[in-house]
């Protein structure tokens, strides 16, 4: 619960959501209201889960209602027919919910194209049917008598305090949701939103986090049956239909799918527009306006109700940073070395071959790269260097020959597997996480170096929030040690060139890397800041971190690398200390042309 | 020969809606190449025409008028979806377009259900409402209809993908739409034909299948999801095999309905659909994924 009050904003939301939580059945008072209040409190904990779902993971599933009903029966079958209480009942839904939900995402979230749409959908009506036709569900007619609500044998005495009860829910959603937001999980998913790439690089599981939104999102939806069949008193297959399912999507739609509040504020506009149709004989029209208020709000605003409040407050408060970004001298080694042991091969790369169609675009290349040394891999445009590199970064599945890395095989693994490993990277055409702030994306890059896990970082304990700090603190180390100041708070895109260049260093030493591929570094930097960086990979490499980079500078590669690496059309053609590999007749011939086509890189 | 004619009196009709899933699957193939957007709305195409078309007929409006209205009604509904709502949110995350998807799909039931009531419409066979005897089978003629129609509706759409320039456009636009657009094909107009086709030739399947199944404003998600099963077996990339795995679907559901239970079997069908999801997911996805470096996904 310790998320609740993190922020002044936060805390803000939390007393008026209880204010407005806590006086809404004073005013509204006849058992009518207070169900309805009810109503929308039971949506609101499925739609707190949903938004974790679409607004986090950004998978749509239609079919959630279907773990209403895993929810809604286990508290009805169990309270009726075998004397449960119902808290226990509620509970075991939710962990049901949990246990069916992960075999199904697991696999499905593996394939592209958002097919987990349809396979949810064919999961709830699987469920419908099932409803329908067993007898343990009380078939059609469904099980009556579902009784009053009740904690380890003491019975809620009365609707409005189950409302409370309700409501109570619904704020710990919203706690665990905020728990993740501000997590290494939040993060994942942030950066995983922006660029799947990206976020494999810093050694970010793409599935995983996608597959424990859906679970939670499933543990959710259960609450939310349980919560509403303890205040219809019965349960029949058609009340968590197809309709409830869009009741869910719309409500995330309308309230913000990007703010753990917003599955309450939609759930709360949603209900209430209900009524209001229904006060206005208007029931039929419900359809045609949630729908186009769906579509609308997609099109007009996306950070729906929640998402806009969370805007004007900042701008009211002008919650901005005045800081302006500058760049100083790197600050010496103030973030955690690597012991280097000169000679061992670090990488290994033996006879690999990568074809497109008839095309060797790296033809049987094999060069080891040493602890603790620099290594530039040149050539002139074409020749594969990239192609090569993104096959050690696991980007690509090679045809031949192996990759190793401390003498194990890594060429089969994926690229977070590889970052994981303690081998950062960063990329030619930067890659910031540009929904994120600097600071936050320099910690993305501590993922792979922090443990707690969705259950810890759920329930915010200490350990979790030990490693959100240390997280911290080595980001800022980071962005102190390449030498950027002021940044911290501004968002990514804002920045300089130059300066996102550095951010991005600093992310990729974040990992506390053993190697650090940098694929052009020096491209698109002017002449200053190609000298800054220069001096900066050798503050890296002084840290005994081994640098692989691929460069077209050759002033910068000359001065820097240990061990220059020709390549030209897929083949090596030579390799050794720069001023070796310079004096060879066909890096020569490569570089200057012998033949009209190969121009100078 | 007993056996036989069971085994008939199953497949031919469970051909017959298999025909309007082949439509939808191809629909969402089409849709998902040309766009990138999984249409949930491709099923309500059909609903529409449906309770369009019965309620027209049942109006006395000729039957060749009507036909050409649900058919007309349905390619501009298309074209309006594409133009209104999709391509406001083109730049937006894929599952933002998809959601926007399922908003049109919503609007759209809500509108039937205004409009057409509760209760499913009926609609007289277009050539009356009598029976026919195929390969010892009792089906009603309205299933020739529907065969021929379907059949039509596909030589068309395959003639056209394959032998116009339009259709080559539009095939270049599923494969790479950047190189396409170099190449000065408009990718724009290449997604608003298809929308309007998809539209358009769903309305009319709905159309034809009403007089067999009856019509009501809730039936466009089913169709969705069936259409869906089929399109997924070939990966949502081969027109060929969506309309053979919506021809499939309905007679997997139809086998379902007679040998097993009439309750299971839209549940059998669905299962199906998850099963081949999970191990698909599963075994023949689960290595690497093939990126590529430094672009940006969507």
């Amino acid at each position: 619960m310790i998320s609740l009050l993190a922020s002044r904003k936060t805390a803000m939301a939390v007393a008026a959501f209880v204010l407005l939580v806590g006086i809404y059945p004073l005013i509204f008072s006849n058992s009518y209201e207070v169900g309805i209040g009810i109503t929308a409190g039971a949506l609101a904990a499925g739609a707190v889960g949903f938004v974790l779902l679409l607004g986090y993971a950004h998978q749509l599933a239609v079919g959630q209602a279907g773990f209403c009903m895993v929810g809604g029966y286990s508290s009805a079958i169990l309270c009726v027919h075998y004397g449960w209480d119902p808290f226990l009942a509620l509970l075991f839904g939710v962990a049901l919910s949990m246990i069916i939900a992960y075999p199904i995402a697991a696999p499905i979230l593996r394939l592209r194209g958002f097919v987990l749409v349809m396979g949810s959908l064919a999961f709830q009506l699987i469920l419908v049917v099932v409803a329908f036709e067993m007898e343990f569900t009380g078939g059609a007619l469904g099980t009556y008598g579902v009784p009053r609500f009740a904690i380890f044998g003491w019975t809620l005495p009365s609707d409005q305090i189950y409302y409370y009860f309700v409501w109570a829910c619904v704020l710990l959603t919203i706690a665990i949701g905020l728990n993740i937001d501000r997590s290494r999980i939040g993060r994942a998913l942030k950066a995983i939103a922006i660029s799947e790439t990206t976020a494999g690089s810093v050694g970010i599981d793409t599935i995983k986090y996608k597959v424990q939104m859906f679970v939670i999102s499933a543990g959710m939806a259960s609450l939310s049956g349980s919560l509403f069949v303890h205040f219809l008193r019965a349960m029949d297959p058609t009340v968590f239909g197809f309709a409830f399912s869009l009741n869910l999507v719309i409500a995330v739609i309308i309230g913000g799918l990007m703010s753990i509040w917003g599955g309450a504020v939609g759930a709360t506009i949603v209900t209430g527009l209900r009524e209001g149709l229904r006060g206005l004989s208007l029931p039929l029209w419900e359809a045609v306006i949630m729908g186009g208020l769906t579509v609308f709000v997609l099109i007009a605003f996306q950070r729906g109700v929640a998402g806009n409040l969370s805007v004007w407050f900042d701008r009211f408060t002008g919650r901005r940073s005045n800081e302006v970004p500058t760049v100083v001298e790197p600050a010496g080694t103030a973030i955690p070395g690597v012991e280097t042991e000169p000679g061992k091969a670090v990488i290994e790369v033996s006879n690999v071959t990568k074809l497109f169609g008839n095309l060797r675009a790296v033809d049987d290349v094999s060069f080891t790269v040493e602890s603790g040394s620099i290594t530039a891999l040149i050539g002139p445009n074409g020749a594969g260097k990239t192609t090569l590199f993104n096959l050690i970064g696991g980007y690509q599945p090679l045809n031949e020959g192996t990759i190793t890395y401390n003498g194990e095989p890594i060429h089969e693994l994926i690229p977070n597997q590889i970052a994981d490993l303690g081998i950062g990277r960063t990329f030619q055409n930067l890659q910031l996480f540009d929904n994120m702030t600097v600071l936050e994306n320099v910690m993305c890059g501590r993922h792979r170096i922090h443990t707690a896990g969705i259950t810890q970082i759920s329930a915010s304990t200490p350990q979790a929030r030990r490693e959100e700090e240390a997280s911290l603190e080595a980001a800022r180390r980071c962005l102190e040690f390449v030498g950027l100041r002021g940044a911290e708070n501004l968002s990514a895109a804002e920045l300089a060139f130059g300066h996102m260049r550095l951010v991005e260093i600093a992310r990729a030493l974040a990992l506390e890397p053993a190697v650090l591929l940098m694929d052009e570094p020096a491209s698109g930097l002017n002449d200053t800041e190609t000298e800054q960086l220069a001096e900066l990979i050798l503050e890296i490499s002084a840290l005994g971190i081994t640098i692989l980079l691929v460069e077209h500078d050759m002033r910068l590669v000359m001065g820097l690398a240990d061990q220059v690496v020709v390549m030209h059309h897929g083949k090596k053609i030579a390799d050794g200390p720069p001023d070796q590999v310079r004096e060879t007749d066909e890096v020569i011939a490569a570089y200057l042309g012998t033949e009209k086509h190969e121009a100078i890189a | 020969m007993d056996e036989f004619h069971v085994l008939a009196q199953l497949v031919l009709p469970g051909l017959t809606t298999g025909c309007v899933y082949a439509l939808i699957a191809l629909g969402f193939v089409l849709c998902f190449n040309v766009s990138g957007v999984v249409n949930m709305a491709q099923g309500e195409y059909v609903m529409l025409g449906g309770v369009l078309g019965a309620w027209m007929a049942i109006a006395g409006v000729p039957l060749f008028l009507v036909l050409l209205a649900v058919a007309a009604i349905g390619a501009v509904l298309g074209i309006a979806q594409e133009r209104l709502s999709l391509a406001p949110v083109r730049r937006s995350p894929a599952f933002i377009q998809i959601t926007v998807t399922l908003g049109v799909a919503v609007i759209m039931r809500g509108f039937a259900l205004i409009w057409f009531g509760k209760d499913p419409l009926a609609m007289p066979g277009f050539t009356g409402d009598g029976v026919v005897t195929i390969l010892s089978a009792l089906v009603p003629v309205q299933t020739l209809w529907v065969w021929g129609t379907t059949a039509a509706m596909l030589l068309g759409i395959f003639w056209f993908l394959q032998f116009t320039d339009a259709g080559r456009a539009v095939r270049a636009c599923s494969i790479n739409v950047i190189a396409a657009r170099l190449m000065g094909v408009n990718a724009e107009r290449m997604t608003l034909l298809i929308f309007a086709l998809a539209g358009g030739t769903g309305a009319l399947a709905g159309a034809v299948i009403t007089p067999i199944v009856l019509a009501s404003w809730d039936a466009g998600f089913v169709y969705s999801l069936k259409g869906f099963v089929g399109a997924i077996l070939g990966g949502l990339r081969s027109p060929t095999i969506a309309v053979a795995g919506g021809l499939g679907v309905g007679v997997a559901e139809a086998l379902a309905a007679g040998y097993l239970s009439s309750g299971w079997k839209d549940a059998i069908v669905y299962a199906l659909l998850l099963a081949f999801l999970l191990i698909r997911g599963g075994v023949f996805l689960s290595g690497r994924i093939g990126l590529v470096a430094g672009t940006q996904d969507r």
